[in-house]
């Protein structure tokens, strides 16, 4: 392994940008979660889930099925045979269930994406090139998002799609369009809080058994107390407690009139509370890079 | 001008980490040197542009520190002390990543990769986890990242940090050879003194965030020229007094039995064979004083090497001397 003199050339091309930087954070963690075959399961339990509903809007809409199945179909997957607008709460249920097993691959793969970044010291490599902490804190958000968006929004983009393609005509799009608007809108609560909540969790935490213990207090702990108190008291704001019904409760806002399992006010409410939260978040997130040194 | 820096001065809170730095660095390979807490680190973010001085002013390649940021970044390749790895990456994705990060496009931060790991000898080595390679090999990768993007400064923190004799001997090669081949100049940051006697042609010393020295190696030995060691039997006080009298400085290099002294300018070594007889000692070990650079280092921060706990006797040197 001797120094091969033949093989050194300069460089003379120009540098872009440091914001694209971003970009190669996010290429790289998806690298990261991907390469790591144990992760593969949980991502796989997403597929199934996806294919279960394709299956079953492909069902609803064709008239070779069934009345009577494709009604039970319809119950089952959460969508709605009041007419052509009542598909919202199908979509709803959708990104639920698929999220809650990305929150499953979130608690595992904040140690690796971000957690290590701390462990390992790689953070001066990160911040010793042209990008800044902004940058970084950036990137790793996008990493966070994308690994959300390529397993919740994007799949009920693919099934509405489906569902328009199905009917045989544009209608379906032309007067349904809210539900798009809704779908990306709840994407975007669940990719921001819980990019924020994991990225900020692992710089704190970095290793993984802290990390999901903390992870799944969150969202399991909090959810049983918050309905605990709900049903004990009677008094349904306590639900505000719990983050994962805050996300829902945010994001089925832009469900418009079919989002009957959440209050509407309660919705506001929540919405300000994960603002809050995200805000806490990141201030604590900037404070933890910035106390990194880049030279040690 | 490689390096330009002014009255530079740096304070956190109630430390000052850099107090007036002036500094004139020629492009070339420039040793770092310093305790810990002299302001090495703190001189690397302000080369880095990481950092701005309080007060001060100056340009890094040109750059005015005012200015410095990431387009000055752009143009120097830091290769950090830790081992500052990404997990479950391959050498040569690590590689690219560090020229995606510096701002190259990504099919030439891709093509650079497999070119600098050939040349650091890593080759072979560029496919596999960065887990499976071993400290010596990390170096090496960390050095390719700081050279993906060929910058015209490298700054190295302790390049040699953690390697075995076999693993500093081949980076030394390595960097001889990138100055040799590219003339890149380098700024190298390190406690191993032996290193930059080995590469440097300049050096800065640090001392309590002030500059003690600075300029080229053998500029800084020239004033060594009238040193010598002195080894003595019989009555030692008597003989420090007898040299004090006659206008020898007089340094005790710790706790061995040994003088270092200055001479007059003029005096020859019969002068310490004289004034030896005139104490009553006789003189066992008489040597010219070849400093150096750790012996420059304590010498110029006003330290003592730490004394050597060994019970053998302190060796006579070879330029042993009776009656020259």
């Amino acid at each position: 392994m001797g120094i091969d003199r033949a093989h050194y050339h300069g460089w003379e091309g120009k540098l872009r940008w440091p914001l694209l930087g971003c970009v190669a954070l996010v290429r790289v963690a998806l690298v990261q979660v991907f390469r790591r075959k144990s992760y593969w399961f949980v991502i796989a339990l997403c597929l199934v889930q996806f294919l279960f509903f394709f299956a079953a809007i492909y069902a609803i809409t064709q008239a070779t099925v069934p009345v009577q199945t494709q009604q039970n179909i319809l119950r089952t997957f959460g969508f709605s045979a009041e007419g052509p607008s009542g598909e919202e709460s199908g979509y709803t249920r959708f990104m639920g269930r698929q999220s809650l097993v990305v929150m499953i691959l979130l608690a595992f793969s904040g140690s690796l994406l971000v957690g290590s970044d701390f462990r390992n010291k790689s953070l001066p490599f990160y911040l010793s090139r042209r990008i800044d902490r902004r940058h970084y804190i950036l990137g790793k958000l996008l990493a966070v998002s994308v690994l959300v968006s390529l397993l919740t929004t994007l799949p009920a983009v693919v099934l509405y799609v489906e569902f328009g393609l199905f009917t045989g005509s544009i209608d379906y799009w032309l007067n349904d369009w809210r539900s798009l608007v809704a779908v990306l809108v709840y994407g975007l609560v669940l990719c921001v809080t819980l990019s924020i909540m994991l990225v900020t969790l692992s710089a704190y935490l970095q290793r993984m058994a802290p990390i999901a213990i903390t992870w799944c207090s969150l969202f399991l702990l909090l959810r049983r107390l918050a309905s605990y108190l709900a049903n004990e008291t009677g008094y349904p704001a306590w639900l505000l407690l719990d983050p994962w019904h805050d996300i829902h409760a945010a994001g089925q806002l832009c469900f418009a009139r079919h989002a009957v399992s959440v209050e509407p006010q309660l919705g506001w409410w929540s919405l300000a509370i994960l603002a809050s939260v995200c805000t806490l978040c990141l201030a604590a997130l900037v404070h933890r890079v910035r106390a990194v040194d880049i030279v040690q | 001008m490689l390096v330009d820096l002014a009255h530079v001065s740096r304070r956190y809170g109630q430390v000052q980490a850099l107090d007036d730095v002036c500094l004139q660095l020629e492009p070339g390979t420039i040793g770092l040197v310093g305790n810990n807490g002299a302001g090495k680190s703190t001189l690397l973010k302000v080369l880095l542009g990481l950092l701005r001085p309080d007060a001060g002013h100056g340009t890094i390649l040109g750059v005015e520190l005012a200015e410095a940021g990431s387009r000055l970044r752009g143009r120097i390749g830091y290769m950090p002390e830790s081992a500052a790895t990404v997990p479950l990456l391959k050498g040569v994705e690590f590689v690219a990543l560090s020229g995606d990060l510096y701002g190259m496009p990504h099919r030439d931060a891709q093509r650079r990769a497999h070119e600098v790991l050939n040349y650091v000898g890593l080759g072979e080595l560029r496919y596999r986890r960065l887990e499976e390679y071993s400290t010596g090999n990390v170096q090496r990768l960390k050095l390719a990242a700081a050279l993906v993007h060929d910058p015209q400064l490298l700054l190295l923190d302790e390049p040699t940090n953690g390697l075995d004799p076999a693993g500093r001997v081949t980076m030394l090669e390595l960097l001889r050879d990138l100055i040799a081949q590219t003339g890149k100049s380098i700024i190298l940051c390190t406690h191993l003194l032996g290193d930059v006697e080995r590469l440097c042609q300049q050096v800065v010393m640090l001392d309590r965030g002030r500059v003690v020295r600075s300029g080229s190696i053998d500029s800084l030995r020239v004033g060594a020229a009238n040193r010598f060691e002195l080894g003595w039997e019989g009555n030692g006080e008597a003989l420090v007094a007898a040299l004090k009298h006659a206008g020898v400085t007089v340094e005790r290099p710790g706790e061995a039995p040994m003088l270092l002294v200055t001479a007059p300018a003029g005096a020859g070594t019969g002068l310490f064979f004289e004034l030896a007889a005139r104490a009553g000692v006789v003189l066992t070990h008489l040597k010219r004083d070849e400093e150096d650079l750790e012996r420059l280092f304590f010498r110029v921060t006003d330290q003592h090497p730490p004394p050597v706990h060994d019970h053998a006797p302190a060796p006579l040197a070879e330029g042993v001397a009776h009656g020259n």
